[in-house]
């Protein structure tokens, strides 16, 4: 089945070549990883994968960002797997886990359920929540990852109402996963100047380049996830006998949103919007971002370019005007374009 | 009023007859579902289903073995033929190895929802294949293993909702982590009254929880609580 991509890049007689290689690699990756870990399969966790593996865009240099997802009995046998886990994956794709401590461990979903804002909740906390629902997939046990994101969004969306409208409207947008979706957003882009500081900018230009594209999109992600209820609805949403059915019915509608990948989501808005220009400065600079990502040479000099020589170095520099084409083409799909979009940033988006 | 009861198997363990009896004279219970989930239990059952005095149960279905070990596909679907034709014959859906042998049961197969252990019936989308094989099937919702897949319960509501034209009967228990059937625990009773609302007042409750007999009814009125909450709720 074609891709929502797929059909726009057709109708503009694009070549988003990049965009295809990445999902095609993500594919052979994530079938390398079933041969290596598949039996590792157990039905009290998920081996789960986000980052690029999740949202379908692993290309050259692609790490795995894994999560022993465990929703069950703990067990001490559950460290033991995990450092099978990480050798297994080590194998496949030939480096380990980034430096954070986000990845490559247990995650209990207690702490991603019960652990929703709060003085409890962490940044680590929050970033394994919101790249459970936007950017992961399961190696084993998918029905295990679809029962805590269930849960997740239960707390989203099920336990969290605002009263009723006098209009008798029901609340479509969910409130608190979108200042969730919010918050992660700003925490990326707050943490990217911790790091900046805390690294002395050791690695700065690939991790600005990541913020501008792949991060962004997973907050476009969210936004889209979170305005499920105005864009993707089917038409029977509303036919339900009780306030408890319809939020059950919109926490699903966001959750069928969890398997598709951000940059799928956005073809989907971006379809709705009709305007080729706009498909066009996104996908293409999107395209153009996986395709310089898919060199080794230019991420190395990514990874390796000075802070003060930033727009002297061609790498960096021609990826940031792509940021901006990037940035101008979502931008005027949510504030312009699309025939929903801007109202509800309007209504929602800031205050 | 729907009727209401227990498994066999759920009150005496490869004892229907004691299943049967256990229950026959308590106040409120007018079904009851004869179970050979072990298939070494089946030959035994049928033959002496002819001889039960059933006529105490307003609702009987049977449960066919969950696997088999001691006989083939064929033997254990020729014992099941044998069962009274008024009674729905539960299955597990890994037992239907050969479709064209069981479609012949035309709706009296009622194909229950399984646990996270099983490999296929767990959700919606494995359901409709399932009903896609067996077009005239009924269906069996258990709530217990529902609720395991999916703790919010939308996945069993998405169940009545797709497939509440075939809804047969109701398993009701807990279910434990290794997938054994439990007295309702607080959490559970709270998550079925969700759901209780969209079952037609008509469908038989099959009781699963395994309890002593000594506690058959506490557990009647806690199931009934909260199918009768769940009423009193949508006419409040």
């Amino acid at each position: 089945m074609s891709s929502t991509i797929d059909v726009i890049e057709s109708r503009l007689g694009a070549d988003w070549s990049a965009i295809r290689a990445a999902r095609a690699r993500t594919a052979a990756i994530l079938a390398q990883l079933d041969a290596a870990i598949g039996s590792l399969h157990d039905a009290n966790y998920s081996i789960i994968v986000t980052g690029s593996l999740g949202r379908g865009e692993a290309t050259e240099g692609s790490d795995a960002d894994w999560l022993l997802l465990l929703d069950g009995r703990s067990d001490p046998e559950h460290a033991i797997l995990a450092r099978a886990i990480r050798s297994r994956i080590v194998e496949v794709v030939g480096k380990n886990v980034g430096r954070t401590d986000t990845f490559g461990d247990i995650v209990a979903s207690h702490e991603l359920v019960h652990y929703i804002a709060g003085t409890r909740d962490s940044n680590e906390n929050l970033t394994r929540r919101i790249l459970l629902l936007s950017e992961s997939r399961a190696l084993t046990n998918p029905l295990l990852r679809e029962r805590v994101i269930r849960n997740v969004l239960a707390r989203y969306v099920i336990h969290d109402r605002s009263v009723q409208s006098r209009s008798g409207r029901r609340q479509n947008i969910a409130h608190f996963l979108l200042n969730d979706v919010v918050r992660y957003w700003r925490t990326m882009t707050s943490d990217y100047a911790s790091k900046m500081w805390e690294r002395d900018r050791e690695g700065w230009g690939i991790r600005n380049i990541k913020l501008r594209f792949s991060r962004k999109v997973l907050f476009l992600w969210g936004l889209l996830a979170c305005f499920s209820g105005d864009l993707f609805a089917p038409s029977d949403l509303y036919d339900v006998e009780s306030e408890d059915e319809y939020f059950s019915r919109l926490a699903e509608l966001i959750r069928a949103q969890t398997d598709v990948s951000p940059l799928e989501l956005l073809a989907r808005a971006v379809l709705q919007s009709e305007n080729d220009s706009v498909a066009d400065a996104i996908f293409s600079s999107y395209d153009h971002f996986l395709k310089v990502l898919s060199d080794p040479d230019a991420r190395k000099k990514l990874e390796a370019v000075h802070f003060d020589d930033a727009l002297d170095d061609p790498t960096y520099a021609d990826l940031r005007d792509a940021s901006h084409q990037f940035r101008e083409g979502v931008t005027r799909l949510f504030f312009d374009t699309h025939p929903k979009l801007p109202q509800l940033i309007r209504d929602f988006g800031v205050f | 009023m729907r009727p209401i009861g227990f498994s066999t198997g759920a009150l005496a363990k490869g004892d229907f007859a004691l299943g049967l009896d256990a229950q026959r004279n308590v106040p409120g219970i007018d079904a009851v579902e004869l179970s050979a989930l072990r298939d070494h239990e089946l030959p035994t059952l049928v033959d002496a289903i002819g001889s039960l005095d059933l006529d105490d149960f307003e609702y009987v279905s049977f449960h066919a073995p969950s696997r088999l070990a001691a006989m083939d596909e064929e033997t254990a679907f020729d014992l099941l033929l044998r069962v009274p034709d008024a009674c729905p014959i539960i299955v597990h859906p890994e037992l239907l190895q050969t479709p064209a042998l069981w479609r012949s049961l035309g709706e009296r197969l009622c194909i229950e929802n399984m646990d996270a252990r099983k490999m296929t019936g767990r959700t919606v989308s494995e359901l409709r294949t399932l009903f896609d094989t067996f077009p005239e099937a009924t269906f069996c919702l258990d709530l217990g293993h529902a609720r395991q897949i999916d703790p919010t319960m939308i996945s069993a509501i998405l169940m009545l909702r797709e497939f509440g034209d075939r809804l047969r009967q109701l398993h009701v228990s807990d279910v434990g982590p290794r997938g054994e059937h439990l007295p309702l625990g607080a959490t559970a009773r709270n998550s079925f009254a969700r759901v209780a609302r969209f079952v037609p007042d008509d469908c038989p409750i099959i009781i699963e929880s395994i309890i002593a007999i000594d506690a058959i009814e506490r557990e009647l009125d806690t199931v009934i609580a909260v199918f009768d909450a769940s009423l009193a709720q949508a006419t409040a």
